[in-house]
């Protein structure tokens, strides 16, 4: 052995920027995030150009899964051209020649921050979502060797009962976005910071999901047909944001997540947040032979 | 198409990009040798915290960044990201040191003799404001002492060992390819204590000294004295695959021991090393190491506090990424409270009919 | 500021590679293609000096000593296994790392040339799995008791079954009924 046998020859960058052995540690996590769904795994979670919190953790998944066929599509609040969405999706291209989409029925990987698609993903698509914070007991216990082996022990009465004391106090479960879930009856896990409208797409779906904390160094995984059921109590349904009935001031599409815009002298407007839905509407109202996917709502109730 | 009039985004980034680099200008070759030459501490604080010893590369990143220093160094990490690692280096002793600055303060005298080498600590902190008046300042030569302290200085700690003042070394007889690797694996709790050193090696200077002076003023149960520090230059030894073991050259590096009180009959010892000199570092990360042992959960000196919340590129990144849009999980916090206040309205008009009366699940 | 290579050939296989064994893993049961038939590019897609692994043929042995793989004879020790068959491991397997409910990733993936399509029927159910699927594969009924005793869920390894090209995955959340 040489010391030129135990190095490669200079290159700039690795192609998709991770070296080799990382890539191999966050395929080793990988499959065993799928193989124990919603359990953290812990994985080293190199440092890449882009700040922690920034969706890191996403951003190494995609960069371990991408080649030059892929076809990637990222979205920040829903929507595309977000800067950082913008950002993260020029990067992956940069470093892996793969195509850039908006269409999440033309995306092999689809990158998100805080939203998963309005149209069904197929059984052939990969969802990545970017979490800030893995641990859904960190609000009850912020050590994370405890509430690690809270997670070992199925001990989540902590959690049940800082739900129920919501009830009591405000009428409801006060929980927004990154509402937790049990995973296949065994480990709870948050969702990431989904709105609550999103995480029934997760329960049972066809789509492979990854869930990556880059800065708290933690994977997990839903893999297709898997029970993800939001923690409820039997006599208090869970309770989806309150937007069946809006109506996209651009789009004109009803039934969907909105985002709410204060407009002056008072009230609000509101935008489909999936923001290629509302193009796609807007392109097929003005006759383009566009194609927009069947969608986990139809008329604002949810059917998958 | 109205949508897509909003598609501004792509072209924003890249012109704000453009911006903060305008501002900086060209950067050359000429600058980043400046910068290497007069702002050496600058350097060894962004090598530490970036945990890649490399004076031209350092120096490189804060031209490229304009002295943004958690800039500097995430860029530094990322860089590695992309290096294999082709070998593992000898580990260094104390006594192998090339030292330049050796000093106890647990003893008036100690074998070697205190070497205070280069430091300000007992300048008088005076701005050479004359320099902004066309007067350079060029400082008084140092003169040679008649008799040259020897460059390799024995360990305090060995000879507090001999006397019994000190438990024996625990040496631990672990291959160097063994040492757990803080880069390449992740940190778990409670961390082996070669994963607390390394990330406090690395940690971010200004976090480290901010918890370490918690621990001081009494947060922690132990004040240190300062029982070594120690400034020099580690030769970085590794072997050919064929054998033969070479120094591929000297790393600056710190290293500070500290330790308070007795226990079981021995002094406790605290350590912390890094990459080039930043005795306020050491000094504050061998505390909170010294500390560790009897930390209450969740105080600011215990490791898993301290570890998680001094690491420089996780913390700046996660305060940044609170400026990225957040307008989904707020849309869905006012569903809720909206929600809870209808609720609440509609109870107080009608109690008798709303109000729960029997306990939930 | 950045120019990135484009893929070298190794780096392809081992992303074709793990594709197959992650939608493998991902649908138990269901059989994906890999770029080559063997363990070995399975070796090089997951394996290197982080792992410590079992190998019984001496040629993939020697392959994954390369890799900077720590190659060690104690099953109990290590955290991928590659056998050229699995008939008769039983009581080699027993030893086998399956984690600990703190930290189930440190369960061991078997990897091992298994005839797909021949065999034991097994019907399989858990995630992953659309209701229930039946397969044959060339496992007897006790190595699936063997598994069963090791794997308390989130304990337990995970396996991938080779036949060639060919590859099934059977995590351990997987519930297999021999039929």
């Amino acid at each position: 052995m040489t010391l030129s046998s135990l190095t490669k020859p200079w290159a700039a960058t690795s192609y998709g920027f991770l070296d080799a052995s990382a890539k191999r540690e966050l395929r080793r996590k990988m499959l065993k995030a799928i193989a124990v769904p919603g359990c953290q795994m812990p994985y080293a979670s190199r440092e890449v150009p882009m700040a922690r919190g920034w969706g890191t953790g996403g951003l190494q998944v995609t960069l371990t899964l991408v080649n030059p066929t892929s076809t990637v599509k990222v979205i920040d609040q829903g929507a595309d051209d977000g800067v950082n969405a913008a950002s993260i999706r020029r990067f992956i291209s940069r470093v892996s020649g793969a195509s850039e989409t908006w269409d999440t029925l033309a995306a092999s990987i689809v990158q998100s921050r805080h939203r998963v698609p309005e149209e069904v993903m197929r059984e052939d698509q990969i969802l990545v979502l970017q979490v800030p914070n893995p641990e859904p007991l960190r609000g009850v216990e912020p050590n994370i060797s405890i509430a690690r082996q809270m997670h070992a022990d199925a001990d989540y009465g902590k959690l049940w009962l800082t739900l129920y004391e919501q009830i009591v106090r405000k009428g409801r479960i006060m929980q927004g976005a990154a509402y937790p879930s049990m995973v296949n009856g065994r480990h709870v896990m948050t969702p990431s910071p989904i709105p609550r409208w999103d995480v029934p797409k997760l329960n049972m779906a066809k789509h492979l999901t990854f869930l990556s904390a880059g800065r708290e160094k933690r994977l997990f995984a839903v893999p297709p047909f898997t029970r993800v059921e939001p923690l409820v109590f039997s006599d208090r349904p869970y309770r989806v944001e309150d937007h069946a009935d809006l109506t996209c001031r651009r789009s004109g599409v009803s039934g969907y997540f909105m985002n709410e815009l204060p407009i002056d002298g008072g009230g609000s407007a509101f935008e489909v947040s999936d923001s290629n839905l509302g193009i796609k509407a807007i392109q097929q109202s003005e006759g383009a032979a566009i194609e927009v996917g069947k969608t986990w709502y139809r008329n604002g109730e949810f059917s998958a | 198409m109205a949508y897509v009039a909003t598609r501004g985004g792509e072209k924003a980034i890249e012109q704000a990009e453009r911006l903060f680099r305008q501002d900086l200008g060209t950067i050359d070759a000429a600058r980043v040798e400046t910068i290497k030459q007069t702002m050496p501490y600058l350097i060894d604080r962004v090598m530490g915290e970036a945990s890649l010893y490399s004076e031209e590369l350092a120096a490189l990143a804060l031209a490229q960044t304009g002295g943004e220093l958690s800039e500097a160094v995430l860029v530094l990490r990322a860089w590695r990201t992309t290096q294999p690692r082709i070998a593992i280096a000898r580990p260094v002793q104390q006594d192998e040191i090339l030292t330049q600055r050796r000093i106890s303060a647990a003893f008036k005298d100690i074998p070697g003799g205190q070497i205070l080498g280069p430091t300000l600590d007992y300048s008088h902190r005076v701005l050479a404001t004359n320099v902004l008046e066309g007067k350079p300042y060029a400082p008084p030569a140092v003169e040679a002492a008649t008799k040259p302290a020897p460059s390799r200085q024995p360990s305090l700690a060995d000879w507090q060992r001999q006397q019994g003042l000190v438990a024996p070394a625990n040496a631990s007889d672990v291959a160097p390819e063994d040492i757990p690797d803080l880069t390449r694996e992740p940190l778990l709790f409670p961390a082996s204590r070669a994963h607390r050193l390394q990330s406090l090696a690395r940690a971010e200077t200004g976090g480290v000294l901010a918890l370490g002076y918690s621990a001081m003023r009494g947060y922690g149960n132990a004040h240190p004295t300062v029982n070594e520090l120690r400034l020099g230059e580690a030769e970085v030894v590794v072997r050919h695959p064929r054998g033969t073991e070479f120094s591929a050259g000297r790393v600056r590096v710190s290293q500070a021991e500290v330790t308070s009180k007795e226990k079981g009959g021995f002094l406790e010892l605290g350590f912390a090393a890094t990459f080039g000199w930043n005795e306020v570092k050491v000094i504050a990360a061998a505390t909170l190491d010294l500390n560790s042992a009897e930390a209450p959960v969740g105080s600011p000196v215990h490791e898993e506090f301290y570890l998680y919340h001094t690491e420089s590129v996780e913390a700046s990144g996660f305060c940044i990424h609170f400026k990225l849009p957040h307008y989904v999980t707020f849309q869905s916090i006012l569903d809720a409270m909206r929600d809870a206040k209808a609720k609440k309205a509609a109870a107080e008009q009608k109690p008798a009919e709303t109000r729960q009366t029997e306990p939930a699940e | 500021m950045l120019t990135v290579a484009p893929p070298d050939a190794l780096e392809l296989r081992s992303n074709a590679t793990f594709e197959a064994l992650m939608w493998a893993l991902s649908r138990p049961g269901d059989s994906r293609e890999m770029p080559e038939s063997g363990l070995a590019a399975i070796a090089e897609t997951l394996v290197d000096l982080e792992c410590t692994v079992f190998a019984d043929d001496p040629a993939l042995r020697s392959e994954i000593a390369a890799t900077g793989a720590l190659v060690a004879e104690d099953i109990s020790q290590v955290d991928h296994v590659f056998l050229s068959s699995l008939e008769g491991t039983e009581v080699q397997l027993a030893t086998l790392r399956c984690g600990s409910a703190l930290y189930p990733d440190d369960g061991a993936t078997l990897v091992a040339n298994v005839r797909h399509g021949v065999g034991h029927r097994v019907r399989l159910s858990g995630p992953g799995v659309d209701g229930t699927l039946e397969l044959t594969l060339g496992i007897s009924p006790g190595f699936w008791a063997m598994r069963a005793m090791l794997c308390a869920y989130p304990e337990g390894f995970d396996m991938l079954l080779v036949d060639g090209r060919s590859v099934i995955g059977i995590p351990r959340s997987t519930l297999v009924e021999v039929l």
